[in-house]
């Protein structure tokens, strides 16, 4: 993934972290995209092939992730339509029931 | 158009349900000429919408004193007793794998009093042969750890369980093809009536137009359908619609193999073999309403949200975990209740050689109750553990019935 | 619970063009939308805090930019984005509905609606080809709102294939943001294209902004030396963990980091269908639309349609509609009389009525039928369950050998297709030509899934934790 530079201007970057990894994305942008900076893959299939997003429109549920929400549950969010958010954890992998935070 | 009567057929069954299948099953295995008819398609109708539940330790009601409980008590046991056999069968007999999981079953107490009531229940059915018994809270949490550390107990029974609810009705409907049976889809039972010589006359209204059989026999298996069935004929048959939902999460790794239920509330919750967790246990839906304020059975009941948030509720009570799935579907189904609250199964005293069978419960006992209604349709059997869902407990509605 | 006199469900066209139309005629007007900002698909608006020059100025824009524009400065907008409608109930005593909303972040609302109107659009049709569940391979409509909205190109190397000109669109826009278009795949000739076209131009001409546009936009795409392909199909995406390129009928191998499929749209159609409004198969790419009458009237009392929800047209098209919906909830809440709201729908209607001959020229040069890719007997058609073509194809073998009225929920209970976390968006109109072909019937007669509550999958902690 590349982000558009030709006279874009975008808040200042924040920190999320994905599968454990601190990631630098811009307030605005959505999961889907912090996502794709790292890898196209969002998650396994059943026969453990990677998957990536499909739809960006909140429709195929492709690009499905955990998000650790603040009361400490893991919910299963599509990443498309997800503002990130400062500290925000997520994992494309089943977690365990409680997020890194509670443990 | 309008084809000729035939009369090669020894039986009309009408609904392809459950019932309806196993039945055709049992009767083409017996040599009957069975020919089965369905308005929609297989499986369309509550037994595919159930949840799946295998339960088999006995319901409050069978518990209240006297001796008319006691003995409906004792036969409900003793059918459930040859359910269990039934099921644990029924991939041998039908030589296909239909995701039967028979390892066990919960009825959970939340307090004191649920356990008081469920230790009176396991007593009983200790009693009458069936090996229940009770987990005190300790014991529960060794048993099944994803549920909530604050359940007072639960009386266990093995045996309990779940099946698939989508594979078991085409399971039973292709063999009963196999052994000759005829199944119609599409097909509705249009007009009934009776013969001065005691057969039926039935138009049947199919993809090729209007067909006539005339039979000696019919069985009406069409779940809440069947009151219109047998009105037909100006008979009364007391089942009542019985709107409901069930809901079903996500796919998770496996760690609940049990059926769980509730003493004290409604709920039945498993986890598929696919992951899903099916969530149910009686939680009302609402019948749709026609323009003119009439129930409308026809159209699929609507989702009640207050029951919905109602049910996942005390699925989470139960096993908080189940907070963290995703509810991917609430569906509506639409059983049937008897005046009495117990199945209909049987033939009908006012027109001899009409068997119905509904009434609820039918996806647990309706392997074992198409068996049995079998036996009797074939030869005149009349096997004790049927007794008690005999259709002539309401003979009395017939009183005013015109039949030739 | 919040009460509303119109709820709109979708703030893309339809739905600005329908509040604009309640607003002014003094309705309290919500409109809900998963997006964070108003502006729909073609509009997705880059985040707040971006600042993106020159975003969207190209002349096919320009309508509905202004609308937008409008709208969204509107203080009387109740603007409900990040939010997903679950379900649409009529309400048990009164008229009206009830709306279940959750946050596509969590959360759970309940509002009330006297009326509602529905301008969900549309998606990007999903076609089921070998490697197509590749990370990479991606709709062109998921490509373009990253590039639009998000200010990101998801890959370097793109390839983008199928039969809807909008990718000629889509190569400008990739290009214009400094990514490479590898090649545009047509699957259909040239001259199949040119020939479906002529039958139409005398009509479509019309509104000739649209063809003009198509000209510079072929114009430009030579000027970059991007390759347009013409009866090039692409049969299958290829790659290990990731696609890596895409194998063309003809052997040729293109690489990409990112494969972007556009056989055309699909109307949203879930919440309409759940509801109860009668649908109808959408010709030619598929999926389902709602009916209504000449005032985008649903045939549920109460309920309104507009945009692609009712046949995909385009945004102008959808703008048209939106207007007259708007126009009469407007006028059936009293707020407008009759003559009030024919009179203000005469200038839509004529808009509307003039771009007919471009949408049919559109729909015919896009019609993806002939041209679709074959999936393999391993292709997953339900990428939610993942369940292969074989299985749903043994599965509708099955059913026929029992009788011929089944449709998709029978093939569903069978095999699980369409049973995921998408609820059968993505499989359904692949599961229904399998049908239709397997019956010998025409797809419009092939029963499609039960749509259910909830519309989109919701964490079960938010349906519990925020109720009412």
């Amino acid at each position: 993934m590349k982000r558009i530079e030709a006279g874009v201007t975008r808040p200042a970057p924040i920190a999320i972290t994905i599968d454990g990894a601190a990631v630098q994305v811009h307030p605005g942008e959505t999961l889907a995209v912090a996502v794709l900076a790292v890898s196209r893959r969002f998650r396994d299939d059943r026969a453990g092939q990677a998957r990536g997003m499909f739809c960006n429109m909140g429709t195929c549920s492709e690009c499905t992730v955990w998000v650790a929400r603040d009361d400490g549950a893991w919910r299963r969010l599509r990443a498309c339509l997800i503002p990130v958010e400062p500290g925000m954890q997520v994992r494309t992998r089943p977690p365990q029931p409680a997020p890194e935070a509670m443990t | 158009m309008m084809h000729g009567e035939t009369s090669q057929f020894d039986i009309l069954i009408v609904g392809g349900g459950l019932v309806g299948s196993a039945a055709a099953w049992h009767l083409a295995r017996l040599g009957l000429k069975v020919l089965l008819i369905e308005r929609g398609h297989l499986n369309a109708g509550a037994s595919g919408q159930n949840a799946g539940s295998l339960h088999f330790q006995i319901e409050r009601r069978f518990l209240e004193q006297g001796e008319q409980a006691a003995a409906d008590g004792a036969r409900i046991v003793s059918l459930n007793r040859l359910a269990i056999a039934d099921w644990r069968g029924l991939e041998d007999l039908l030589a296909r794998p239909l995701d039967i999981a028979m390892h066990g079953g919960l009825m959970v107490a939340e307090t004191e009093a649920d356990m008081a009531l469920l230790a009176f229940k396991v007593e009983r059915e200790n009693a009458l042969g069936l090996p229940s018994q009770m987990l005190d809270g300790a014991a529960l949490r060794e048993r099944a750890p994803c549920l909530s550390p604050a359940l007072a107990g639960a009386a266990w029974l093995a045996g309990e369980g779940h099946a698939n609810p989508r594979i078991l009705v085409d399971a039973f409907a292709t063999g009963a093809q196999g052994r000759g049976a005829v199944i119609r889809v599409g097909t509705a039972l249009k007009a009934l009536t009776m013969a001065r010589d005691g057969t039926y006359q039935a138009v049947l209204d199919g993809p090729d137009g209007e067909t006539r059989v005339r039979v000696p026999r019919i069985l009406l298996a069409a779940g809440h359908w069947v009151p219109r069935l047998a009105g037909l004929l100006g008979l009364n048959v007391p089942l009542y619609p019985a709107p409901l939902m069930m809901s079903v999460t996500d796919r998770a790794a496996p760690t609940l193999p049990f059926l769980i239920q509730h003493g004290g509330k409604r709920l039945s919750m498993k986890q598929t073999e696919d992951g899903n967790f099916l969530i149910g246990g009686g939680w009302p839906s609402r019948l749709a309403r026609r323009a003119d304020g009439s129930p409308d059975l026809d159209s699929p009941p609507l989702v009640e949200p207050a029951n919905l948030r109602a049910n996942l509720e005390v699925a989470r009570r139960v096993m908080p975990a189940i907070a963290g799935q995703a509810l991917l579907r609430t569906w509506t189904g639409m059983t049937c209740i008897s005046a009495d609250q117990l199945p209909i199964v049987g033939e009908v005293p006012a027109a001899p050689g009409l068997f119905v069978a509904a009434g609820g419960s039918l996806f647990t006992l309706g392997p074992t109750l198409a068996r049995l209604l079998a036996q009797t349709i074939a030869d005149g059997a009349a096997p004790e553990e049927l007794a008690m869902f005999t259709p002539r407990r309401f003979a009395h509605l017939d009183a005013f019935a015109v039949l030739p | 619970m919040t009460g509303y006199d119109i709820a709109i469900v979708g703030g893309g066209p339809a739905g600005l063009a329908a509040a604009e139309r309640t607003i002014a005629a003094g309705l309290n007007t919500c409109v809900i939308d998963e997006q964070q900002r108003p502006g729909g698909q073609i509009l997705r608006q880059p985040p707040t805090g971006f600042s993106v020059p020159g975003w969207l100025s190209g002349a096919p824009y320009r309508t509905g930019r202004a609308l937008l524009r409008r709208v969204e400065a509107d203080p009387r907008l109740h603007w409900l984005g990040c939010r997903s409608v679950l379900g649409i109930t009529p309400c048990a005593q009164a008229d009206g509905f009830g709306l279940t909303l959750s946050g596509t972040g969590g959360g759970l609302e309940h509002i009330a609606a006297a009326r509602v109107i529905i301008a969900g659009g549309c998606y990007d049709m999903p076609v089921a080809l070998p490697g197509w569940t590749l990370p990479g391979v991606m709709s062109a409509g998921s490509v373009q709102t990253l590039i639009k909205a998000q200010q990101v190109l998801p890959g370097q190397r793109i390839v983008l294939f199928g039969t809807h000109p909008l990718m000629i669109v889509l190569a400008q826009q990739i290009v214009a943001a400094g990514g490479q278009v590898e090649a545009v795949c047509f699957a259909q000739p040239f001259a199949a294209m040119a020939k479906a076209a002529l039958a139409h131009l005398p009509r479509a001409v019309r509104t000739p902004g649209p063809l003009a546009a198509a000209a510079a936009g072929m114009a430009a795409l030579r000027r970059h030396g991007v390759p347009v392909r013409y009866a090039s199909p692409v049969i299958a995406c290829e790659g290990a963990d990731a696609v890596t390129h895409v194998r063309l009928a003809d052997g040729t191998a293109l690489p990409c980091e990112v494969a972007a499929m556009c056989y055309g749209f699909l109307p949203q159609a879930d919440l309409p269908r759940q509801v109860g409004a009668t649908m109808r198969w959408s010709d030619p790419a598929g999926g389902w639309e709602a009916v209504h009458d000449d005032a985008m009237r649903a045939s549920v009392p109460g309920l309104y349609v507009a945009g692609e929800t009712t046949g995909v047209a385009g945004s102008d098209a959808a703008m048209a509609q939106g207007a007259i919906a708007g126009l009469a909830a407007a006028q059936d809440a009293g707020a407008l009389t009759p003559s009030q709201a024919h009179a203000a729908m005469r200038a839509p209607r004529r808009a509307r009525a003039a771009m007919q001959g471009f949408i049919d020229l559109l729909r015919a040069v896009a019609n993806p039928r002939p041209w679709l890719p074959k999936a393999a007997a391993d292709t997953l058609l339900c990428r939610c369950e993942d369940i292969a073509a074989a299985d749903v194809d043994r599965a509708i073998a099955d059913a026929a050998a029992l009788g011929d009225s089944f449709g998709a929920s029978a093939i569903k209970l069978r095999c699980r297709v369409g049973m995921g976390l998408c609820q059968g968006r993505t499989c359904e109109h692949a599961v229904i030509r399998r049908i239709a072909a397997r019956r010998g019937c025409p797809e419009a007669v092939v029963a499609g899934f039960r749509p259910r509550f909830p519309a989109r999958a919701v964490s079960i902690a938010d349906l519990l934790d925020h109720a009412e």
